[in-house]
């Protein structure tokens, strides 16, 4: 495939700023270093070279360029010598490195140089001179030239900056209110404010059957049982609407509901994912610290500190040490590329993706942009993305995996002591299997160190690699994995047989070197000894110790620049990031800045997350990105309402998820009106509530609910933890299957596995999270798949089955009573579980007509038709009426 | 199930352009597309239509294929013994390459020149040779890493490092489907390593655009099946439940007043159904005349499960899919090659060689692009005695089509060695 090359035109287009004025006081330095130069060199630079270079070049590649191309200028012997992003221009001596040899060539076409409009290809001699010139050693009188590669580049962030996201939340006064009685919360005057100014009135309220629909999808992700809708529509209080509301709210539903929304945000998944995926056996203990956190109400600021520096806190009692540590598999469950065979690659991936993730998902920013350049439209400097890349760098992020083939990246877990209490699945490894496996494993290794030492001793003796077995190189493929599994699997329990407390998670690198830092799985060194170009070397830390990361330049890990202090995005800062000691990772500052009242963008970004996942869009409707490409917001005055009042009570979301359920605004109907409909079709100033899709898991969940299956009780890991390491869904049928994925246990959705790539089908139909991305706000899409999977799966077809049965029993007719027996009770009851609501007559009329054409046409469809009894046909009428309910646009929809 | 039924004309005005819009990329619009186009009309969309995300769009530039088969060797096929003729290299076997302590290994295979335009392939691939004026040679092919995932990967969605749509969902994005009732992007048999899923996924694309998959790797494709086409109902039980399902969609959709997802989640009740019964028809080759099926190698176990989906590709881009990818594995041939090519070639060579007949008997071949295509090239120098390694310095691909006749293209940095090493030895 051909390379994607970012052209010199496209990397970057930015203004030399007048940063670079100063810089021609150089010039009358020349003349001191001319004196070092033989005279005929000088003549030759000044005759040959200069006049070249200014009549050609100059003009974009020069202090004085209007538009600066390719990071690179030519205007000064310190420049060109540096060269511009794609590396040197001239390497003194060096024809072949001398990137601007190759571009006056015309060789490539991407880099080909002067530019068409400029003259286009040099004459022959010219292109000798400068040959001639390089191999004389590229002699140059031009002093001065920029400092540094990013001072070059210096970001005009002046327009930018006053961007309204970058700017601390503003208090605003509540606004006054002609409808003063309709406002509830200073919420409600807001919106009614920004209705009654465009001369517009919020619809009505909606029903309590619509309501208590609502705010049970809403908060636990399940709808109510008839005993609930029953007692909040006899509770005739005002207080009534708020009763449900604080019983939604201390349910452990609530945790399940609201942790996964996180999850989404965290990009929480199982697996490697990206191109060989491995299971990582041991998230689900990350997935439940986040379900507790929701459910404890634990402050969003200290959720962050320990998700991000969780090893770094103070703990009272070995417990929280341990959910400490479990939260910081935060940085650990993101997607990563196993089989990378270069290590510095795959530490800058890795840093890369943590920096998106907590940028994004807690920033709304899109920091790792500026990984290649200086971020294109928010003013993030490259070299800021490298001094937070430095904090990645010197953490030792501990994912485990089993190494072996595909996997040169495995890794140590953290293990947790037993005395900390926490759960461990259900699995033991006997003292006898232990053994044997031991024994097993014993036998392996021999087998493959002597393989490898034959290959070391082959390899020091320079003997012909033809001449090395390849069905041997095959063995030790599979002898490698074959002990990577059985490593694993030996650490993954005590000596008495039960599973260790092991965990994902984040550690701050040594601060000094030493032999045994780094490297994961007992033979790691071995194959690192093999250096480069040696398949089998197993996991090599490219960045051992506490280190600051060079900044590379486009984002080429050959190509390492000047090192750049670890720190912070200075725009966010206010000018007081705090300082990161010697020694230490700096991911607790990190936190710290993160968390800080005075970072503009943290307690907005929640804020608006929570009100996106209630109102079905957000303030600021891009939930990820408050960047300058991102939204505005419909309403700011709210949102920093909203956000100062979050910090005012202590980070608390259930507060802040309280304060907007109970407001008017959230309770209205969704009801149409032409009047605002024509002044504000998207509803941006909430006239009315939106009617929205559930989330896959609400649709499952519901119908495990309604069919009286779901088991409410949280399970001690899945799926994935059971199987422990391996490959997801591997070639050759490696690892878990797509069937071992798609095993339907009736536990709540969010206790499903969730490796990458290989989503449960009944999740991943309903537009689940891409779980390798920080998804803040998930598709709804309408396709064919959805609807064949409700007709025709398994799983509906069971959950129907099911419901059928529910129905019937509920009115019971005696051992003779047909088809037509309570029949019209029985379509209420169904109605009324499946919709929170009884049928109107047009439905009861088409629900009959159904019972009354089905039971023959699927006589029809069985063999022996003539011997089918009755009770068959009711029966599989009950599926199908349950089914089509289950299938129809109501029950994946929310009033 | 009445088509026209469902003109866009009961949208009314009062849909917001937000509304519309998430509404498409949700799939209302295929029938609505449908009322108003049928297949010929392609390229055009009335005006004040409204956009389907998987409707026919015109291109920016003039096309001259309108449909893509890509037959994906998975493995790294050896170009040096089956596309890219080395004279240099039979000659020099022996000699030391430039991998330390490695020797050159000239192909096994003779090459010949063929067709008008005489390219020269190798005996491996007789079947294909014999169209070799309709082939477009590609060999100054070049990717990042000499591993198969990360190349494999890259192949597909042209990046390793991020999560980005595939080939097919950028082209099913870009130009739409001509048969609203089929997926616009079918792959057959994709290996699940390799990237998986990703493959043929749609990333930050809405998902509408990811591959319909039908089988996996390893296993025949013979006894590949779309999930959930099944019903356990007879159709007219399934008639009367889709009725009910129907008529409640309706009763919302009343009392709603207007919800255009309303409206969405009716469609793909008929678009399922409808898919129920085309999806079948599709993947049934039994109608095919015995001729046709013996064209594609089918009935001869070497070639019957390629030939089979060489088959199913043409049926499915017939009938209006936009993007068909198949997968043939495993072209690893570190060791083994004189015998594993040879097998792989005559799974793929006789299967190839009918699909392009048949897509030229039908008209089809003007306008399909056909590409052939590996993750990357093998070693100029052996591996053991019979082997070659990973080389992802030099490879080549082709297209068929008669895209340029016959014609050896050397894009890129276009440097071909005549031993086939590519820029710099491959030592990987």
């Amino acid at each position: 495939m051909k390379t994607y090359q970012i052209s010199p035109i496209f990397a970057l287009l930015l203004a030399a700023g007048p940063a670079m004025a100063a810089l021609d006081e150089g010039k009358k330095a020349d003349v001191a270093q001319a004196e070092a130069i033989p005279q005929d060199q000088l003549d030759f630079f000044e005759k040959k070279i200069r006049p070249v270079l200014t009549d050609k070049c100059y003009k974009c590649h020069s202090e004085k360029a209007e538009k600066l191309k390719g990071g690179l200028m030519v205007d000064s012997r310190e420049g060109i010598r540096r060269g511009g992003d794609s590396g040197p221009a001239v390497v003194p001596g060096n024809l072949k490195d001398s990137l601007l040899i190759e571009a006056i060539h015309y060789g490539n076409k991407d880099t080909a140089m002067p530019p068409q409009k400029a003259g286009g290809k040099l004459p022959a001699d010219v292109i000798q001179d400068f040959e001639k010139w390089v191999q004389m050693g590229a002699p140059d009188p031009r002093n001065g030239g920029p400092v540094t590669v990013a001072a070059a580049k210096k970001y005009d962030t002046e327009k930018s900056k006053d961007w309204w996201a970058f700017k601390a939340p503003k208090k605003t006064e509540v606004p006054a209110v002609q409808d003063a009685a309709w406002a509830r919360a200073d919420i409600d005057r807001f919106l009614l404010a920004g209705l009654e100014a465009k001369g517009l009135k919020p619809v009505a309220d909606a029903d309590k059957l619509t309501l208590i629909r609502r705010v049970y999808f809403d908060l636990v992700g399940v709808p109510p049982s008839l005993d609930e809708i029953r007692a909040f529509e006899q509770d005739k209080s005002p207080n009534a609407f708020a009763t449900v509301v604080d019983r939604l709210l201390n349910s452990p539903q609530f945790g399940e509901r609201w942790g996964r929304h996180w999850l989404d945000v965290a990009r929480y998944a199982e697996s490697s994912g990206k191109e060989a995926n491995f299971a990582y056996p041991h998230a689900w203990r990350y997935r439940d610290y986040v379900i507790a956190a929701f459910n404890a109400d634990k402050p969003y600021d200290e959720f962050l500190r320990e998700q991000i520096a969780g090893d770094l806190l103070p703990a009272k009692t070995e417990r929280e040490r341990a959910e400490h540590e479990v939260a910081t598999g935060y940085l650990a469950i993101g997607a990563k590329s196993q089989n990378e065979n270069n290590p510095r690659q795959y530490a800058l991936d890795v840093a890369d993706e943590q920096i998106d993730a907590i940028s994004q998902g807690v920033l709304g920013m899109t920091i790792a942009c500026a990984r290649c350049h200086d971020h294109k439209f928010d003013p993030i400097p490259q070299r800021e993305y490298y001094a937070m890349a430095g904090i990645f760098l010197s953490t030792d992020t501990r994912y485990g995996t089993a190494s072996g083939q595909q996997n040169r990246h495995a890794t140590q877990l953290i293990e947790l002591p037993a005395s900390s209490g926490l759960p461990t699945i259900t699995k033991i490894l006997a003292p006898a299997e232990r053994a044997q496996k031991e024994k097993q494993l014993a036998d392996l290794e021999k087998e493959r160190n002597e393989m490898i030492s034959e290959r070391m001793e082959a390899r020091r003796e320079g003997k012909p690699a033809n001449g090395v077995d390849v069905k041997k190189g095959v063995r030790l493929l599979i002898l490698l994995t074959q002990t990577g599994m059985l490593e694993s699997e030996l650490n993954s329990f005590d000596a008495s047989g039960r599973p260790k407390i092991l965990a994902m998670g984040a550690k701050d690198r040594p601060a000094m070197s030493s032999a045994s830092a780094g490297g994961g799985g007992r033979f790691g060194g071995m194959f690192a000894g093999g250096g480069k170009g040696g398949r089998f070397y197993g996991s090599v830390t490219a960045f051992p110790t506490i280190t600051d990361s060079p900044l590379y330049a486009r984002g080429d890990v050959d190509k390492p620049g000047d090192k750049v202090p670890r720190g912070f995005v200075s725009i966010l800062s206010n000018g007081n990031a705090p300082a990161i000691p010697e020694g230490t990772s700096g991911r607790l500052e990190l936190a710290e800045w993160l968390t800080a009242p005075t970072n503009p963008l943290t307690s907005r970004v929640m804020v608006n997350r929570v009100w996106h996942w209630l109102f079905g869009k957000g303030i600021v409707e891009s939930t990820d990105n408050f960047g300058t490409t991102g939204h505005l917001p419909s309403d700011q005055a709210l949102l920093d309402h909203l956000a100062l009042d979050f910090q005012k009570k202590g980070y608390s979301v259930k507060k802040i998820i309280r304060e907007i359920v109970l407001s008017h605004a959230y309770q209205l109907s969704s009801n149409f009106n032409p009047k605002d409909f024509a002044a504000d079709p998207e509803n941006t100033l909430v006239w009315r509530m939106s009617k929205r899709r559930l989330d896959a898991e609400c649709i499952r969940d519901a119908m495990l609910s309604v069919s009286g299956d779901l088991q409410y009780s949280a399970p001690v890991g899945d799926a994935v933890a059971m199987a422990g390491d391996g490959m997801i869904n591997g070639p050759r049928g490696r690892g878990m299957s797509e069937a071992q994925l798609n095993v339907d246990t009736p536990v709540r959705s969010v206790y499903l596995p969730d490796a990458r790539d290989a989503v449960p089908e009944s999740l991943a139909l309903f537009d689940f999270a891409e779980n390798s991305l920080v998804t803040g706000d998930r598709e709804t899409t309408n396709v064919p798949s959805q609807a064949l999977f409700m007709l025709n799966s398994k799983f509906v077809e069971k959950r129907a089955e099911r419901l059928g049965e529910r129905v019937v029993a509920g009115y019971p007719s005696g051992p003779n009573g047909g088809l037509g027996a309570n029949l019209q009770e029985r379509i209420t009851y169904a109605y009324w579980l499946v919709f929170s609501r009884p049928p109107d007559n047009a439905e009861r009329t088409a629900a009959t007509a159904f019972f009354t054409r089905f039971p023959a046409n699927w006589a029809k469809g069985q063999s022996g038709a003539a011997g089918v009894r009755d009770a068959d046909a009711a029966r599989a009428a009950w599926t199908s009426f349950c089914r089509a309910l289950f299938a129809s646009a109501e029950f994946r929809y929310v009033n | 199930m009445n088509l026209s039924d469902h003109s866009c004309n009961q949208i009314t005005p009062l849909f917001t352009r937000r509304d519309i819009l998430k509404n498409f990329s949700c799939g209302f619009g295929w029938l609505a597309f449908a009322a108003i186009a049928n297949k010929a009309a392609a390229t055009t969309t009335p005006a004040g239509a409204i956009e389907n995300p998987l409707a026919p769009k015109k291109p920016h530039f003039a096309a001259r294929a309108k449909r893509v088969i890509f037959l994906t060797m998975r493995g790294g096929p050896s170009h040096v013994d089956t596309f890219d003729y080395k004279p240099q290299l039979i000659a020099d076997t022996g000699k030391p390459g430039k991998r330390p302590g490695t020797q050159l290994l000239g192909s096994k295979w003779k090459f010949t020149q063929n067709g008008r335009s005489g390219l020269w392939i190798s005996e491996a691939f007789p079947n294909v040779a014999k169209h070799a004026d309709e082939l477009c040679l590609v060999r100054s092919m070049q990717t990042d890493l000499p591993s198969h995932p990360q190349a494999f990967l890259k192949m597909h969605t042209g990046s390793f490092q991020f999560v980005r749509p595939s080939l097919g969902a950028w082209t099913l994005y870009g130009l739409g489907t001509e048969n609203q009732n089929l997926p616009g992007f079918i792959t057959l048999t994709p290996p699940s390593g390799f990237g998986g899923a990703q493959n043929y996924g749609s990333a930050f694309l809405p998902a509408i655009y990811q591959a319909q998959r039908i089988g996996q790797e390893g296993r025949p494709v013979a006894g590949a099946e779309v999930k959930n086409l099944d019903t356990s109902l007879s159709t007219q039980a399934q008639r009367n439940e889709l009725a009910l399902v129907q008529s409640l969609n309706q009763e919302k959709l009343v009392r709603d007043g207007v919800n255009p997802e309303v409206e969405g989640v009716i469609q793909s009740y008929e678009l399922a159904f409808k898919m129920q019964s085309q999806m079948p028809q599709v993947m049934d080759i039994s109608k095919e005349s015995p001729a046709t099926q013996k064209l594609y190698g089918i009935g001869d176990p070497a070639t019957e499960d390629f030939g089979r989906k060489c088959l199913l590709a043409r049926r499915c881009v017939e009938a209006g899919v936009r993007f068909v990818e198949i997968t043939h594995g495993n072209w690893d041939q570190h060791f083994n090659l004189t015998n594993a090519l040879a097998a792989n070639a005559k799974a793929v060579d006789g299967p190839i060689a009918g699909l392009l007949t048949d897509l030229r008997l039908r008209g089809l071949l003007k306008d399909t692009l056909v590409v052939w295509a590996g993750e990357f090239g093998r070693t100029p120098h052996a591996q053991g005695g019979d082997g070659r390694d990973h080389n992802n310095k030099a490879f080549t691909v082709w297209d068929g089509g008669r895209r340029r006749e016959g014609r050896l293209e050397l894009r890129h940095h276009g440097r071909v060695r005549l031993r086939g090493g590519g820029k710099q030895s491959a030592d990987q």
